[in-house]
């Protein structure tokens, strides 16, 4: 069976898409200082990379899929420290599930 | 600013919300049920597999027009390595109607329908992002600009409960009480499916799968037959996979690879990839279930039993939305919304859900911390299986022989037994 990459899994999903509005907000300079990284390897949609060219973490929360997984593996992002939140998509936004 | 105020207000048209918000229409309650999704359904992802002892139990005789997928007539158990597997296939015809395969988007919408059919007011494509709180006690939601008051509010957000966690009402989900689930929704023909699992139409198969699926950490993969689609997933514990710094991505790529698994969806069309937590913490782990004008239910309380072999949340969630309408009922009869009145909401649930949650209150830590059910287990069957039906041409062995061969070396026996036990006693 031919392999799927992130991508094309998430392109199969309809995502009512909110530019404007991250609902999840972090501080990429200040992840260079995070000793496990964990967000790279537990998000189910692969939504942060590291960016070993720049050293820095890079985020995309547009085809998040909204499980609260990195809510949970990283400290900054659970105790909402400054430069880090996370929230729901507001009013309809995000990912819509048509299967489920 | 607030303009009317409601009875009960309830967030999440989930299966807890949409349980509670029908029986409060029932009873003739003014009832407000909000959801972040543009219909409800639409943010939601199981397994999986509903009991329809809860159904009856929310609308007996009502739930016949329930868009449920296949009922469930066959239950197989895989143990795997990377490129073999061993089943355990049971079909059990003497249990009737007792669990349907179900699709979330569909089931809740039609469960949401039916509570405003029964006239609670729908509130879809608002996102609570707070409540509002007067003298220590809650008093109604926020939403974007505006706010909405009542006598009771029940969270019934989820597995992120963080309206809660947030107004303080609950203590913050621990990382270590909660999975990660990914799933793959494969579209086939009917007659496809039914040819794949030897079966008819509107009956189905519920598959669990442990071993190189979830590269020896807690959980395990699932397979469940819809009507026209199949549901693939995978399940790991989270703490335990932020450990383990495996690639969640691949991992549950390497699923569909797997012959044993992607045999079944093969020329199949894929039509969503989805991911949502599971609360696993269990009865060690609930929160507070109720304060001063406030309950919550189902995930949101954590309410789910993880057995491995059985993961039941849609059931308990249903039934906690019973209670909590009930005790909400009471309350707006008795005109009283304090939290020693809405204690009855526990003594309520402890006669069911909470009775559950306490017997398997060791489930948990049991299959978290058994590393051998998920890699040596897996492992033996296999090569077990492997030795028995070996035919190469060299000497032939007898049964206790090969199960000798198998075992020696493999197994710290003493580590067994204490699996065994334990895993009696937790299960
Ligand atoms: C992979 C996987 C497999 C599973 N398998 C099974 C199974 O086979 N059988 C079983 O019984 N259970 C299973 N479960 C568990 C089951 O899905 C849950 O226990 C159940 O869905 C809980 O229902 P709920 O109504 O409490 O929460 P949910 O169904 O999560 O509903 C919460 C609702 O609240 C809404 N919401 C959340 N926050 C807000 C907010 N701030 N404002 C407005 N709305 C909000 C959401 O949109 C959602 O509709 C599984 C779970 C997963 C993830
Ligand atoms: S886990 Fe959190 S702090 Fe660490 S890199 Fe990821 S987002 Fe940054
Ligand atoms: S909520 Fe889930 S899908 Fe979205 S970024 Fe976090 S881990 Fe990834």
């Amino acid at each position: 069976m031919k392999k799927l990459t992130i991508d094309e899994r998430l392109s199969k999903n309809r995502f009512e898409t909110d530019d404007h509005n991250p609902h999840i907000v972090i501080d990429k300079d200040a992840c260079k200082t995070c000793s496990h990284r964990a967000c790279t390897y537990c998000c189910p949609a692969e939504r942060y990379k590291w960016d070993t060219a720049n050293d820095k973490l890079s985020f995309d929360h547009v085809g998040c899929l909204e499980c609260g997984n990195c809510r949970l593996i990283c400290e900054r992002l659970n105790q909402g420290v400054p430069g880090y939140s996370w929230n729901y998509p507001i009013q309809g936004m995000g990912v819509i599930f048509r299967e489920g | 600013m607030a303009e009317e105020k409601f009875q009960v207000i309830i967030i999440g048209a989930g299966v807890a919300g949409s349980a509670a918000a029908y029986r409060l229409a029932k009873a003739g309650r003014e009832v407000v049920l909000i959801d972040r999704g543009d219909t409800p359904g639409r943010k939601n992802m199981t397994g999986g597999r509903l009991y329809t002892y809860a159904l009856e139990e929310l609308m007996p005789g009502e739930w016949s027009d329930a868009p449920l997928e296949r009922e469930v007539t066959r239950e197989i158990m895989m143990f795997m390595t990377r490129e073999d597997s061993v089943s355990i296939d049971t079909t059990l015809s003497s249990q009737k109607q007792q669990s349907y395969t179900v699709l979330r988007a569909r089931f809740d919408a039609w469960l949401a329908s039916k509570a405003e059919e029964a006239g609670a007011m729908l509130i879809p494509g608002s996102t609570v992002d707070g409540l509002i709180i007067r003298d220590g006690k809650v008093a109604g939601i926020k939403t974007g600009d505006e706010e909405l008051e009542a006598d009771l509010v029940i969270s019934a957000e989820g597995v992120n409960p963080i309206v809660a966690e947030r107004a303080g009402l609950i203590k913050p989900v621990n990382v270590k009480d909660v999975a990660v689930g990914v799933k793959y929704v494969y579209k086939l023909p009917e007659q496809t499916i039914n040819e794949r699992f030897n079966t008819v139409s509107g009956k189905g198969t519920a598959m669990l799968c442990v071993g190189e699926c979830n590269k020896g950490i807690s959980g395990g993969a699932f397979l469940y037959t819809n009507k026209e689609s199949i549901s693939l997933g995978l399940v790991v514990d989270t703490h335990s996979w932020k450990e383990s710094k495996l690639p969640l991505v691949d991992v549950a790529e390497e699923l569909r690879q797997h012959p044993a698994l992607g045999r079944y969806i093969e020329g199949g069309e894929l039509v969503e990839y989805s991911a949502h937590l599971i609360p696993e913490g269990g009865y060690k782990s609930l929160p507070q279930l109720y304060s001063d004008g406030f309950l919550i239910a189902g995930d949101a309380a954590g309410m789910v039993v993880n057995r491995g072999f059985t993961v039941r949340g849609m059931d308990y969630a249903i039934l906690s939305g019973i209670a909590a309408a009930e005790t909400a009922d009471q309350a707006i009869e008795a005109g009283t919304f304090t939290k020693s009145f809405l204690q009855n909401y526990e003594t309520k649930l402890k006669k069911m859900v909470l009775k559950d949650l306490e017997s398997f209150k060791d489930s948990h830590d049991y299959i978290a911390h058994t590393q051998h059910l998920f890699t040596t287990y897996p492992n033996l069957a296999v090569d077990m299986m492997n030795h028995l039906y070996k035919v190469d041409g060299n000497p032939a062995k007898k049964i206790p022989g090969i199960v000798k061969e198998t075992i020696v070396g493999k197994l710290p026996y003493f580590s067994v037994l204490k699996d065994i036990l334990k895993g009696g006693k937790s299960l």
